[in-house]
């Protein structure tokens, strides 16, 4: 990694995210291989590659909700397991069933469990702030909606709101603007920017190249290996995009 | 009603409340199928559980079933995992298998066992009351009774205690695992709670009623509310509903109770399935019929929009240009009517300025995209609907 990198990396201070020779396989076939990974504190960073690339494992393997056959990872310098409360996750919509029975609110209320722990249940303070985080992703007027009576775009502010009232440091969001219209795309990406004004780390896969440049301050080229990492500014080019995609890219990046 | 029929219609409710609190998870968790493995392959494991104990109310013994049916889901997910078959055909693979050596080990035993197939699927509970629980001398009730109140009690305490976990790890495991509450203890958990019900409720009511009694009421709940506490609560009443209509159906027509609980479970799904207020049958044919004539009144109505001239606007020649059927351009001209978006003189009609308003926000919001936003402005342009 070139100097200017890790320059950048020192001026944000901590580390929020680290990890080492991560290697995940699915039935022995490698879909992460030795991947080396430093997130600064503070960035609003993409993960971009083509499908396949392992972008998904990735975040989830950095959860522990994939167990990874080599490497280690922490946050802020601790394993996951044990900055549980530091770690928001929002996972692709299509990974839930939006017929389930509950309400919207109910949903957002979802986030408050990490903090409760086991048994306790939400009481006055948990329903405040899933209210106060429907407010801020403007879905407050759809709290008693059944969640299967939202449309996509909704659904994604829903699991937005989910992911703001865990009040954490670092958030991890898998393709929060599928399926959304361009409202809700501008709606989630300024909240997202206010996240990052407050001091947090957000990391998201994402699959619009065009918008990486204007969205993000950070990137990530994933394709089975980590190809490489640091700021848009620096890196988003047409080299890291072709050796990423296999293809012979050109993008135009505004800078 | 004397205490045995009492007696026979408290033990069946009291299954049928401890059936349908694991069951509404299944349900929900697509994974009804299971209940069937479990109440199958349980058999063997009764069967030694029988040998050893030669009690079948035995804690031991329902310990050692329930154990089997774990063993079950066990077997299903590592089959599964090989990624050689799907999930329905491990299923399919593991519960006959463990069924069937139960079966040949009653008949090997059948002298020594008061045990027999017809049994073990369909359930003795006319008989219940007859196997008593004698504490120092004193009768405190059925056997049963005991076996299953226990089991509700434990079920209702772990399903008060572990509610948020339950629903978190049933709707989305990746956010619950990324919490802290981890599916796989809340899935064997589930699972276990499910084999210990269904053996319990196996002596009285047989390997058929308990899966029934899982996923029928489950179901019928689920087509009633979007609410998972009222989801609960229904699938409670529906069960007691069918155990008691049940027993009453069978005590008429002098038939098996299980059966006759069974077929009520089913006719009460039926009709739910057919008259459920927003997921029913009927509603969502009637719901399809308002949106297909909405949908021509649009049409029409753009078609009035883009032409100006009287030929493609008279009444009767409606039928020829949007190529209708008279009855349809008949049902959509009266709709259209009535709800002030056109006017007709001299037999050519015209859009109104309330027509032409609805019009022209209906293309707006087909141009951008948004169609489902017409559904919305419905509500603010008809007074009467298709």
């Amino acid at each position: 990694m070139d100097t200017h990198t890790d320059e950048h990396a020192l001026n944000k201070g901590n580390l929020a995210v680290k990890v080492d020779d991560l290697t995940v396989a699915y039935n022995y076939k490698p879909v992460l291989w030795d991947i080396d990974l430093e997130i600064p504190e503070g960035v609003l960073m993409a993960i971009v590659g083509p499908n396949g690339a392992g972008k998904s494992t990735l975040i989830k393997a950095i959860l522990g909700i994939l167990k990874p056959i080599a490497g280690s990872v922490s946050i802020y310098g601790k394993p996951y397991h044990k900055q549980r409360s530091l770690v928001a996750y929002v996972p692709q919509k299509g990974s839930v069933d939006w017929d389930f029975p509950t309400t919207a609110l109910d949903v957002v209320m979802m986030g408050t469990y990490g903090s409760l722990g086991w048994i306790k249940r939400p009481g006055v303070n948990e329903k405040k702030a899933a209210l106060e985080a429907l407010e801020k992703v403007g879905m407050l007027a759809f709290k008693s909606r059944q969640i299967s009576q939202l449309s996509g775009g909704q659904q994604q502010r829903i699991f937005l709101a989910r992911a703001l009232v865990q009040e954490a440091s670092i958030y991890f969001m898998d393709e929060p603007f599928q399926g959304v219209d361009a409202t809700t795309e501008i709606a989630i990406i300024n909240i997202l920017k206010e996240l990052r004004k407050a001091g947090k780390t957000v990391v998201v896969v994402h699959h619009d190249l065009q918008t990486v440049p204007e969205y993000f301050d950070w990137v990530t080229f994933l394709n089975v290996k980590k190809i490489a990492t640091g700021p848009v500014m620096d890196i988003y080019n047409d080299d890291n995009l072709t050796k990423t995609y296999g293809i012979n890219y050109k993008v135009s990046v505004q800078k | 009603m004397n205490s045995a029929q009492f007696e026979i219609q408290l033990i069946a409710s009291l299954v049928a409340i401890a059936c349908a609190i694991p069951g509404t998870f299944l349900v929900l968790r697509k994974m009804a199928m299971i209940s069937d493995a479990i109440s199958h392959s349980i058999l063997p494991g009764i069967v030694v559980g029988f040998f050893i104990t030669q009690d079948l109310n035995s804690p031991w013994l329902i310990l050692l079933a329930a154990f089997t049916g774990v063993i079950t889901v066990a077997l299903v997910e590592r089959i599964q995992k090989t990624g050689l078959v799907k999930e329905d055909t491990a299923i399919g693979l593991v519960f006959p298998a463990l069924f069937s050596i139960g079966v040949i080990m009653i008949a090997k035993n059948a002298n020594d066992v008061h045990l027999d197939v017809d049994a073990v699927l369909l359930g003795e509970l006319a008989f219940a009351p007859f196997d008593r629980l004698t504490v120092a001398g004193t009768d405190i009730g059925p056997k049963s009774l005991w076996v299953i109140g226990i089991i509700l009690m434990i079920t209702i305490s772990l399903l008060i205690a572990f509610f948020k976990e339950l629903k978190i790890s049933t709707f989305d495991p990746g956010l619950s695992a990324s919490l802290g509450f981890s599916p796989l203890i809340m899935h064997y958990g589930l699972m276990t709670v499910s084999s210990v019900t269904t053996v319990g409720a196996f002596d009285a009511v047989g390997a058929i009623l308990v899966v029934a009694l899982m996923i029928a009421p489950a179901a019928s709940a689920y087509l009633l509310t979007t609410d998972l506490k009222k989801m609960l609560g229904l699938a409670v009443f529906f069960g007691v509903f069918s155990a008691i209509t049940g027993y009453w159906v069978a005590h008429w027509l002098d038939a098996s109770i299980a059966g006759s609980i069974t077929t009520m479970l089913g006719v009460l799904f039926l009709f739910v399935y057919l008259l459920a207020p927003s997921k029913g049958l009927i509603a969502v044919m009637y719901r399809d019929k308002q949106q297909r004539i909405e949908v021509s009144l649009l049409t029409f109505l753009l078609h009035l929009k883009n032409h100006t001239e009287e030929r493609e606007r008279h009444v009767n020649h409606l039928n020829e240009h949007i190529n209708w059927q008279k009855v349809k351009s008949e049902t959509v001209l009266d709709l259209a009517l009535k709800n002030n978006m056109i006017i007709i003189n001299n037999k050519i009609v015209s859009l109104t300025e309330k027509g032409n308003a609805f019009t022209s926000q209906a293309i707006d919001y087909i141009i951008t995209n948004e169609d489902a936003q017409i559904e919305d402005m419905k509500d603010d342009f008809f007074l009467f609907r298709g």
